[in-house]
């Protein structure tokens, strides 16, 4: 719920303040673009994996970030540099909320027409053509691992889910994260907290 | 915050990235052309940008204009003022005042009607 953001949570904090980022990972993230191109270069991959992680649909995070590209570069690309990043990240969750309230509306409609069922009852194949391409994950080393952090993070909340993969994850400081959320800073860390409660006990296998 | 709790950031960050990076290269081609479709187009000049609200601005206005007229009262169709001002005993149009050449056509008319009537009649 949107209203909760409203509320700030002392965990929360102390979950922020304690954030170890892996600097050597993140100063390449954190480099100010010379140009809308190279901005995009260095983030479109990113992207799409964040976008895959939120719809698990590569066509639809393609189309996702495709989307936000085509709208930052239309609509902001006078701003300042420093600015692209919270504001493509902030076009890219809009983008994806769009999306899963698309197909929830489309599942929706073809319950109403009857559809979803064959002749014996059964369930057909959901509305969207099944994505058959070779899982990604199989092409990471640790794609088990991947496998279930992913898992984990579906299973959370819209809002907790969206902190973690952009204040985690991303490795945006907590004003950006709380810029592309549209919330406040406190709420960024109300949300985080709760995603690290959950995930702490769905990845217990980690330990 | 504990040791485990920064792991698993650790972890997950770490994963993230480096599935980022590993992207099937299908994928990475089609970003690639998202990217250059992205970049093709123009960005959308600030006067374009206030276009819309100052023809949705402009419309509104109009509306409103058409709607209420100030400084207008109301009143008769002019047609209906004509009627009020004519007076119902006037008389045909004063010779003095009238186009000559109506006169002129008067007395054809009189003639032609003259010389129309049946000969029995003038007999």
């Amino acid at each position: 719920m949107e209203h909760e953001d409203a509320k700030t949570d002392d965990a929360g904090k102390a979950v922020n303040a304690s954030i170890a980022i892996d600097s050597a990972s993140l100063d390449d993230l954190r480099e100010v673009p010379a140009s809308m191109d190279a901005f995009l270069a260095s983030i479109e991959r990113r992207a799409w994996r964040m976008a895959e992680i939120h719809l698990g649909n590569r066509e639809d995070a393609l189309d996702a970030v495709q989307d936000a590209m085509l709208r930052l570069v239309r609509h902001y690309g006078e701003k300042p540099a420093e600015e692209w990043t919270p504001l493509f990240w902030g076009i890219l969750r809009r983008r994806i909320v769009d999306l899963q309230r698309r197909r929830k509306v489309r599942s929706i409609v073809v319950g109403w027409l009857g559809g979803g069922k064959d002749d014996d009852g059964d369930d057909l194949p959901s509305w969207e053509p099944a994505d058959d391409s070779p899982d990604p994950s199989a092409r990471l080393q640790d794609s088990q691992a991947f496998t279930d952090i992913v898992a984990a993070v579906r299973n959370l909340p819209r809002r907790q889910r969206e902190a973690f993969t952009l204040r985690i994850m991303e490795g945006l400081d907590v004003a950006e994260t709380a810029a592309a959320m549209g919330c406040s800073d406190g709420s960024v860390k109300t949300h985080l907290s709760r995603a690290m409660h959950a995930l702490r006990d769905q990845l217990e296998a980690w330990r | 915050m504990s040791q485990h709790d920064r792991e698993l950031e650790r972890r997950a960050r770490d994963l993230y990235l480096r599935a980022s990076r590993d992207v099937d290269p299908a994928v990475a081609g089609r970003l690639r052309a998202a990217r250059r479709t992205a970049l093709a187009q123009p960005a959308e000049s600030p006067v374009r940008r206030l276009m819309l609200p100052a023809g949705a601005f402009a419309v509104l206005a109009l509306a409103t204009l058409m709607v209420w007229q100030p400084g207008v009262t109301p009143s008769a169709p002019p047609a209906v003022r004509q009627a009020a001002d004519a007076d119902p005993n006037d008389l045909p149009p004063d010779a003095d005042v009238a186009d000559p050449a109506l006169y002129k056509d008067l007395q054809f008319y009189s003639w032609l009607a003259y010389n129309d009537t049946p000969s029995s009649s003038r007999k």
